[in-house]
């Protein structure tokens, strides 16, 4: 009860004194604010290409590969995938057909708006369109490719980042002229993507297999069943994972990756800001020390002066961490970014607001600790002697 | 000279505080260290690629537009080019499906290293040439999977024997150093002969030739001749320097550069405030010493210029401390780069700054240090 009551008092005291040394708390608050601007907005990236990773995952759809292969390595013989149709679980059309898509990924070449820099992307060659294309994806404008005649569709992404995938320009793969005859949105995605025709690419490009199968279930739980039926069948050198666990594994390093590099700029800035803050109420502190040492010659508990110290300099965090988390929200939420050669949109989510508050709190509390101290050991006698 | 004592003692006046923002500054230093460093490493790395060695692959892209070998000869035909080495590109694995490996398959033909990045010692070149079976392996990759000069080492590979069997065996001869920088290190070198003749698929095709020109000033004209040579042809191809690859690679990273500039920025914003408040501070604590000097005949001048020098010394050489600490933890950093070293730009850039940030946030408490009234300084005492 007692030291509750000295508690509530110190704290007031402390809070509004607080006005008169504005240069010491000014330095805590725009410190912190650095700090948490600059974790949550380098945070923000790796959210942001997650929520895109996995915003278009349809939950019932299993990614089949060969073996230990990545991407363009996978080869699926044309005899596996007429396998793969078989196998129990995949939801199939009212005349029988299963929804399997066998897929071939070739390079194609872009040029960006304004800067002219060549990236490649995948021009993806599909076989059942019904599952490229499945909602919320849709065409926007034009009309489907028809097979065999070296049509292509792209998202609309493509038209707004890079030259020349405008509706009936021609684009050059392997000395043939391709027709873009439509454009089509894809959800989540800021990935430009150019779609045709699996056979008419296969051909062109002398291949007899796919790099990836693309199944649909009937419903997401009987991805056991089907396998199960996939690894007993002794013909196939497959395997198949989830949508989501395929998208989240190929996504793990890129993650991993803007993470540490994140938490490592994060880390060093705290910590420079704690000094800071320490060095602010060791001022705050000295500033106090008559006060503090009449207190203490009144009968107030040194305890009490730490708990009320410490509890002061977490406050004086928070005004910077929310600071910084909102300047992150207002200059990065939703920017379109593309480091690494990969695009996506910044997304400072209110999970990485809490992360940042948290951080401050703890850069507060660990900076406070040392001048709580400082604050309970005045000497009664010096201090209040010294003018 | 004489004035060293009197800012020694300036700024061990409170050794607390030093220490801090010491530390503070230091620890700014390591960040802008290391995140500087990375970028001009980069750039660096970019104008250090070789301008006079010059990749000619098929005109759509790198991996699947395989170029018949018979391209060499009239490549080699062409003014300016030196050295043509056919070089064909796959993959495989040791032991493990994740212990991968980069198998690069090369002719060692006379003066063929001129067409490459590496470092090789010559009886390991002359062994490399003596025996079909023959391969070099990066020190880094012989290290890890423990391979020494006379072992047989068995590869796992996609690419088939002409009877089917998919493991390759080759004899370690040597050791090699690659200096390009951020391409892999898992590596190693086979003669293209030998495998050209044991696959199944494929035979008499490569995946690039690597082109040593005679003067780097030429890579343009040469590679456009090149380009031209095989236009309309059924192999087109596109022919690019090292140098221009690594223009491009930059290129991929793209909005890094912002983003090193932005958090660059926020971390000396908050430092500068952090200073500039303590410098304040410290000369507003000691209002009556510096009337002490100014009655004993400082000038104006001499006190400005002891505070600022009091704050320059403890900067720079916090600066200097954080710098020596970046440059030791920046091969972490530098993981995903690999081969970049901390450039010596950075340490001055880094010093010079840090002068910069003393000089701003000393300046006001300095001008007021010397514009003092010594009659109301002393009497506030």
């Amino acid at each position: 009860m007692n030291f509750s009551r000295q508690f509530l008092a110190l704290l007031r005291m402390n809070l509004e004194g607080e006005g008169a040394r504005l240069g010491s708390v000014l330095t805590i608050v725009v410190g912190v604010t650095c700090t948490v601007a600059v974790l949550v907005s380098m945070l923000a990236m790796g959210t942001g290409a997650h929520r895109q990773a996995v915003g278009d995952v349809h939950e019932d759809e299993v990614v089949v590969q060969s073996k230990g292969a990545q991407g363009i390595q996978s080869n699926i013989s044309r005899d596996e995938a007429v396998a793969v149709r078989d196998l129990p679980g995949i939801a199939r059309e009212a005349d029988g057909e299963p929804y399997v898509d066998g897929i071939v990924l070739v390079p194609f070449e872009g040029r960006r708006r304004g800067t002219g820099r060549r990236v490649f992307f995948p021009l993806l060659g599909t076989s059942d369109p019904k599952i490229a294309l499945r909602p919320p994806a849709h065409l926007t404008e034009g009309r489907f490719f028809r097979p065999g005649l070296n049509e292509v569709i792209t998202t609309n992404v493509c038209v707004r980042q890079f030259e020349g995938f405008e509706l009936g320009a021609k684009r050059e793969v392997r000395g043939v002229d391709w027709t873009i005859v439509g454009h089509y949105d894809q959800g989540e995605s800021l990935q430009c993507m150019v779609l045709t025709d699996a056979e008419t690419l296969m051909t062109l490009f002398g291949r007899n297999g796919y790099n990836r199968i693309i199944v649909r279930l009937k419903a997401p739980s009987d991805y056991e069943t089907f396998n199960r039926a996939l690894e007993a069948n002794p013909a196939l050198k497959l395997e198949a994972k989830r949508e989501r666990d395929s998208v989240e594994a190929d996504f793990k390093q890129f993650n991993g990756l803007l993470n540490f590099v994140s938490y490592f700029i994060g880390t060093i800035m705290a910590i420079g800001a704690t000094f800071g803050a320490v060095n602010s109420l060791y001022s705050i502190v000295d500033a106090r020390r008559r006060e503090l040492a009449t207190l203490r010659a009144i009968g107030f508990g040194s305890g009490a002066i730490v708990a009320a110290t410490l509890i002061e300099s977490t406050l004086l965090a928070l005004p910077g961490a929310l600071l910084g988390a909102a300047l992150a929200w207002i200059f990065f939420h939703d920017m379109a970014v593309s480091p690494f050669g990969f695009s996506f949109k910044l997304d400072v989510s209110p999970q990485l607001a809490e992360i940042g508050i948290a951080w401050a709190l703890i850069m507060g509390f660990i900076g406070g600790l040392l001048p709580a101290l400082r604050a309970a050991r005045v000497p009664v006698t010096t201090a209040l002697r010294a003018t | 000279m004489k004035f060293l004592p009197l800012i020694w003692s300036g700024i061990w006046r409170k050794p607390g505080r030093t220490i801090l923002i010491f530390l503070q500054v230091s620890v700014a230093f390591v960040l802008f260290g290391v995140l500087q460093g990375l970028k001009t490493g980069v750039e660096h790395a970019v104008t250090a690629a070789r301008a006079d060695l010059l990749l000619v692959h098929g005109r759509q892209d790198f991996l699947f537009s395989p170029l018949p070998l018979g391209l060499l000869e009239q490549i080699r035909s062409l003014p300016g080019v030196k050295v043509v080495v056919p070089v064909e590109l796959y993959g495989g694995y040791y032991q493990k499906e994740e212990n991968g490996v980069g198998i690069v398959a090369v002719r060692p033909d006379k003066d063929w290293t001129d067409a490459f990045t590496f470092t090789i010692a010559p009886e390991y070149l002359a062994a490399f040439a003596r025996s079909r079976t023959a391969a070099l392996v990066t020190e880094f990759v012989a290290q890890k999977y423990g391979w020494k000069i006379g072992d047989h080492i068995p590869l796992v590979s996609r690419v088939a024997h002409k009877d089917g069997s998919t493991t390759w065996v080759f004899d370690v001869v040597g050791t090699f150093t690659d200096s390009d920088v951020n391409v892999g290190r898992y590596k190693i070198l086979i003669n293209y002969a030998y495998y050209d003749e044991a696959r199944a698929t494929g035979t008499g095709t490569v995946n690039h030739f690597n082109v040593a020109i005679t003067d780097p000033n030429l890579a343009v004209p040469v590679a456009d001749a090149i380009d031209k040579r095989f236009a309309n042809s059924s192999h087109e191809t596109k022919t690019e320097s090292l140098r221009e690859l690594a223009q491009a690679q930059v290129q991929q990273i793209g909005d890094l550069d912002f983003l090193i500039r932005a958090v660059l920025s926020a971390v000396l914003a908050a430092l500068l405030f952090a200073t500039a408040t303590m410098m304040m501070q410290s000369v507003r604590e000691r209002t009556p010493e510096l009337a002490v000097l100014k009655t004993i005949g400082f000038t104006d001048r001499a006190l400005f210029l002891l505070i600022l020098v009091e704050a320059v010394v403890v900067c720079v050489v916090a600066a200097g401390f954080g710098l020596a600490l970046a440059t030791i933890v920046f091969p972490l950093a530098a993981r995903f780069v690999f081969g970049l070293a901390m450039p010596k730009a950075t340490v001055a850039i880094g010093l010079a700054l840090a002068a910069a940030v003393a000089f701003v946030s000393a300046a006001i408490p300095a001008a007021r240090a010397a514009r003092l009234r010594v009659v109301s300084a002393l009497a506030e005492r």
